[in-house]
């Protein structure tokens, strides 16, 4: 990318702090929160929107960082990463239910996976198996296959009834 | 990767934007931002960020149903007016990309790709949508079948947008199917919606996606139907499913070749037919 290009300012709310910074036109949001701000749980599978790995929370609702420019948010937009989750005690039953399941290899796919996860628990508290991957089925894992990942999602849901 | 970024505060100056060549609209991005990076766009010069200028809203006003332009397939699908009356296209809309996608991927963005595989256009077509335009100060509006040209072209002229779309409000029975290599994501082999709504008599309306280099409507099949004696039996079925495959006119490419277009076409009518029985 050309460096001369034209720098565009935004603010925008990452992980519940209003930020500012500088993205060139074609920049992604996966990019920015990469580069500028050094999170680097969300990851870059296909950057086509295909596997999920960028997946963030934009305003809530999970989706393809790879897909959004940066240029495009504005001061009301809330983007939520796997880190600004750190602290969320459904995030953490989740991330601890796919340690427990062994659902886990490489985890190049968990960040999007967990997010995923996070936003179906959510507003879905006891899903069925189809719930669960019907949610899941914008996120590709190519170590473990499905099964642990989908028996993850599951255990948190079931964890979370006690 | 080289071009200028606007973000244009109101409908009047992006229309002046987009009657630059090279300039390129953007809202969701989920097809736009792929084909910038993949370097399709030859000439881009520049993207102008539709964000925020046209309604997401979904909203019935007199006998008129109106689909904001920006409104995200996860609303479509979602939605009450639209899952209680037009239910092919809430089943298209959910049966788009995955749940990342549809949180951002409007249907003002599928129906100006005009691709042959849109999954909300055969809907929409089944529904005898009209598409609201706006230039700058100009408004018009196209019937849906009218809209798409051909492969990735449009009625659309250069600074002209898509504000919203109008659907006759009445309560349809619907079915929307498609098949693809898996469930999620796949972009269609082949797709079809069907509508039917009776007024004293019975109408039905069926849009079939990537069998031509448009949409087209099983128009042979659907005046069949009205005049068949309902409940439809299963062999009105088998003869509506066989002007399908007669209708169809699909080539052979990477996702598909036409032979099982064809016979899919038949396929998908029945199973859509089937499905909206009862």
């Amino acid at each position: 990318m050309n460096t001369d290009e034209k720098r565009i300012s935004i603010q925008f709310n990452l992980n519940g702090h209003d930020v500012k910074t500088e993205v060139l036109p074609g920049m992604t949001v996966l990019e920015m929160i990469r580069r500028n701000f050094k999170l680097t749980a969300t990851k870059e599978g296909c950057g086509k929107g295909e596997c999920g790995a960028c997946s963030i929370l934009f305003n809530g609702l999970p989706i393809n960082s790879c897909l959004k420019l940066a240029a495009t948010l504005t001061p009301s937009d809330k983007i939520v990463t796997v880190e600004g989750l750190a602290d969320d005690e459904l995030m953490q039953r989740i991330q601890k239910a796919y340690v427990d399941e062994g659902a886990v290899q490489c985890g190049f796919c968990i960040p999007g996976m967990t997010i995923s996860t996070y936003s179906l628990l959510k507003k879905n508290p006891k899903p069925t198996m189809d719930e669960i991957k019907y949610a899941l089925a914008g996120n590709i894992c190519r170590c473990t296959g499905y099964r642990k990942i989908e028996a993850a999602v599951a255990k948190a849901a079931e964890r979370g009834e006690k | 990767m080289s071009f200028e970024f606007y973000k244009p505060s109101n409908i009047k100056e992006a229309s002046e934007l987009l009657k630059n060549p090279g300039y390129v609209a953007v809202v969701g991005g989920t097809d736009t931002i792929v084909k910038v990076k993949g370097g399709f766009y030859k000439a881009l010069k520049a993207l102008v960020d539709l964000n925020g200028l046209f309604s997401k809203e979904i909203k019935v006003e007199g006998d008129k149903c109106i689909i904001g332009s920006a409104c995200v397939m996860n609303n479509i699908a979602h939605n009450p007016v639209i899952v209680e009356n037009f239910p092919a296209l809430a089943e298209a809309a959910l049966s788009v990309a995955a749940e990342q996608i549809r949180n951002v991927a409007t249907i003002g963005g599928n129906v100006g790709n005009s691709s042959p595989v849109g999954d909300t256009i055969p809907a929409l077509y089944s529904l005898e949508a009209e598409v609201n335009i706006v230039g700058g100060e100009e408004k018009r509006t196209v019937p849906i079948n009218e809209f798409i040209t051909g492969v990735g072209r449009n009625v659309l002229q250069p600074g002209e947008m898509i504000e919203s779309f109008a659907i006759p409000m009445r309560k349809t029975k619907g079915a929307f199917q498609k098949l693809g290599e898996r469930k999620a994501l796949s972009i269609s082999k082949i797709n079809l919606g069907l509508s039917y709504w009776n007024d004293g008599k019975p109408h039905y309306r069926i849009g079939m996606g990537a069998v031509a280099i448009t949409v087209l409507r099983v128009t042979k099949a659907e005046e069949f139907l009205e005049a068949a004696p309902h409940p439809l039996s299963d062999e009105t079925i088998q003869q509506a499913a066989q002007y399908a495959i007669e209708t169809a006119k699909p080539i052979t490419d990477i996702r598909s070749t036409k032979e099982y277009r064809k016979q899919m076409a038949g396929v998908l009518l029945k199973r859509a037919l089937n499905a909206i029985k009862n």
